[in-house]
């Protein structure tokens, strides 16, 4: 355990799968050599393949105390980098289309915007994904270098490039493949939780360009800060997959609004437009309580009160939405 | 309950006297590795390949297999069952021929990354796979020379007897490591020459390494690439002692 901890919480009733994020973070951090294919944050829609694709579904993290490693993701699962050509169509008068190559068969939000049919109505929604930076990290468990730590000031989980030796045991035990391999360096990377933005006050890059303000940010043991309230005080926000023993510390509220066209008006329980299995799926048996809590605080405002939970949802502005506290968790020397 | 405790002790003991085999044991004359006195310079057995090295004895040492760290790992198969050894000084320097069969050539050509800054490149260098393991080697000796009879642990050294490890990746080149015990293994970021050549399902390479005095214990690594071999995951031998 770290003496402080960092945590982020989403709201997936707000996103609207811009990418943003996924843009401000390349931009950030990976647009480097081998890191093309790297999405520290990426944004993948759900019921879906997710990044890697069926990264959910291949294991990783812990059961009964062990580690439960998985295949490693191929760059089949990533999908390949294409290009197109537009030299010969442009430049050298070859009159086929402009055509991709290799021929594209996957990559990061390959199935946008599909997701599933919950009877006759399609559904989906979008799941931003970064490092968990969870509590009991499988990745660091697993890594016989002991490249990986944990900070101790704010419990960002990190790998130390010097000690990386790019083994890879690392992405085999992260139940959430959020590591990546940089086979130009032969070390693997993952997101950083922007910890050298959090140091001088600033919050994530991937929160700060947020258009749809569904990110918030701050300790989760600060209970001054959004992360603490939405968590522990309101319980509206839950882990990705906490079965997987890691126990992450970025927390997702449920998308559980609107309601099915032709059920305006009851609750959202009794037929919900995403299926309560997905979301149990996902988030865990918690789920149910979630989804009774938040709807409790939604006719609470529809019948004239008042819900600070839902206003704190809204987060209108950078300090409702984010906490940073670097004089907090700096270490003392 | 006191069976238990029994088979604790018992596990304890095993390891120790293994630990003690691995360690504090002075290698038996069946590990001993004659070096050729070669009149030859460095340089030519160095790139002189076979005709060079094959008037040199060989010795066959047997190698090991590291078992697999997780209980979902493959099971490590012996595919390489030995290694065969030839050492030359020349001109103040050691050199060991390392030659092993192995069916899978697995080396490539890694894309050269531009000197210029990335952020100044519209292109960037792709990361083409990222499950791809590569045949390597190494070699092992104690770092402090005159350390006795006593040989640091197999398992990179120990903090009493640190050790280098000069390894070769066919695909990363040379690199002079050091280590003081399993999981130490760093890179020093010097460099050391050596030349490999891969022919019909074979692996020779050349280390030049310094020249090491008689009685100095060495050990040998190889990892296979297509068994996804990378870090304690590989085959090595036992230390043998230079003549």
């Amino acid at each position: 355990m770290s003496r402080h901890q960092y945590a982020m919480v989403m709201d997936l009733n707000k996103c609207l799968g811009c990418q943003t994020c996924t843009i401000a973070c390349k931009k950030l951090w990976t647009d480097r050599d081998g890191t093309g294919y790297m999405y520290w944050n990426n944004v993948e829609t759900r019921p879906g393949l997710g990044y890697p694709r069926q990264w959910d579904r291949i294991g990783g993290g812990w059961k009964d105390g062990a580690l439960q490693p998985s295949p490693l993701p191929t760059m089949d699962d990533y999908g390949h980098a294409w290009e197109y050509n537009y030299e010969q169509r442009l430049y050298e008068g070859k009159k086929q289309p402009v055509m991709p190559s290799p021929e594209p068969k996957s990559g990061c939000n390959w199935d946008e915007d599909v997701g599933a049919m919950n009877e006759d109505e399609n559904y989906f929604f979008y799941l931003p994904r970064i490092c968990n930076h969870c509590t009991h990290p499988a990745c660091l468990e697993a890594c016989p270098r002991k490249a990986i730590y944990k900070r101790e000031e704010d419990g960002i989980v990190v790998i130390d490039q010097d000690r990386c030796q790019g083994y890879r045991y690392c992405i085999k035990a992260c139940p959430y493949k959020k590591i990546y391999f940089n086979e130009v360096l032969g070390k693997s990377e993952k997101c950083i939780f922007c910890y050298p933005r959090l140091e001088k006050g600033e919050v994530n890059a991937c929160a700060a360009q947020c258009p749809g303000r569904l990110r918030f940010v701050g300790l989760l043991d600060d209970p001054e800060s959004p992360v603490h309230k939405l968590v522990l005080v309101h319980k509206i926000a839950l882990p990705l997959f906490p079965e997987k023993g890691t126990q992450p510390n970025v927390f997702y509220v449920p998308p559980f609004n609107p309601p099915k066209r032709e059920n305006y008006g009851k609750s959202i329980q009794e037929d919900p437009r995403v299926p309560l299995d997905y979301l149990i799926y996902l988030f865990g048996e918690e789920v149910k309580d979630v989804i009774v809590r938040l709807e409790a605080e939604l006719r609470k405002t529809q019948e004239g009160g008042r819900s600070e939970a839902l206003q704190l949802l809204i987060g209108r502005d950078a300090e409702t939405r984010y906490h940073v506290r670097p004089q907090l968790v700096q270490i003392q020397v | 309950m006191r069976t238990r405790q029994l088979v604790i002790v018992a596990s304890a003991c095993l390891l120790l006297s293994t630990t003690w085999a691995q360690t504090g044991a002075k290698p038996a004359t069946g590990q001993s590795l004659s070096v050729a006195a070669s009149s030859a310079s460095a340089d030519s057995l160095f790139h002189g390949g076979p005709a060079a090295w094959n008037q040199i004895a060989v010795k066959r040492v047997a190698l090991n297999r590291t078992p697999p760290l997780y209980d979902t790992d493959e099971p490590a198969t012996l595919e390489i069952p030995s290694v065969d050894v030839r050492t030359a000084r020349a001109s103040g320097k050691l050199l060991v021929q390392l030659s092993w069969r192995d069916p899978t050539h697995d080396a490539i050509t890694l894309a050269e990354v531009p000197n210029t800054p990335p952020e100044t490149r519209f292109r960037k260098v792709q990361t083409e796979a990222d499950d791809r393991f590569f045949d390597a080697a190494a070699v092992m000796f104690p770092a402090k020379s005159g350390s006795g009879a006593i040989a640091p642990s197999l398992q990179m050294g120990d903090a009493e007897h640190p050790v280098e490890i000069y390894y070769w990746n066919a695909t990363r080149g040379a690199m002079v490591m050091q280590a003081q015990g399993r999981g130490t293994t760093r890179r020093t970021g010097q460099n050391f020459p050596a030349n490999s050549t891969y022919q019909n399902g074979q692996w020779n390479v050349i280390f030049e390494l310094p020249d090491l005095p008689a009685g100095t214990t060495v050990a040998f690594a190889v990892w296979n690439g297509s068994q996804k071999d990378g870090d304690g995951r590989k085959y090595f031998s036992v230390w043998q002692v230079l003549e």
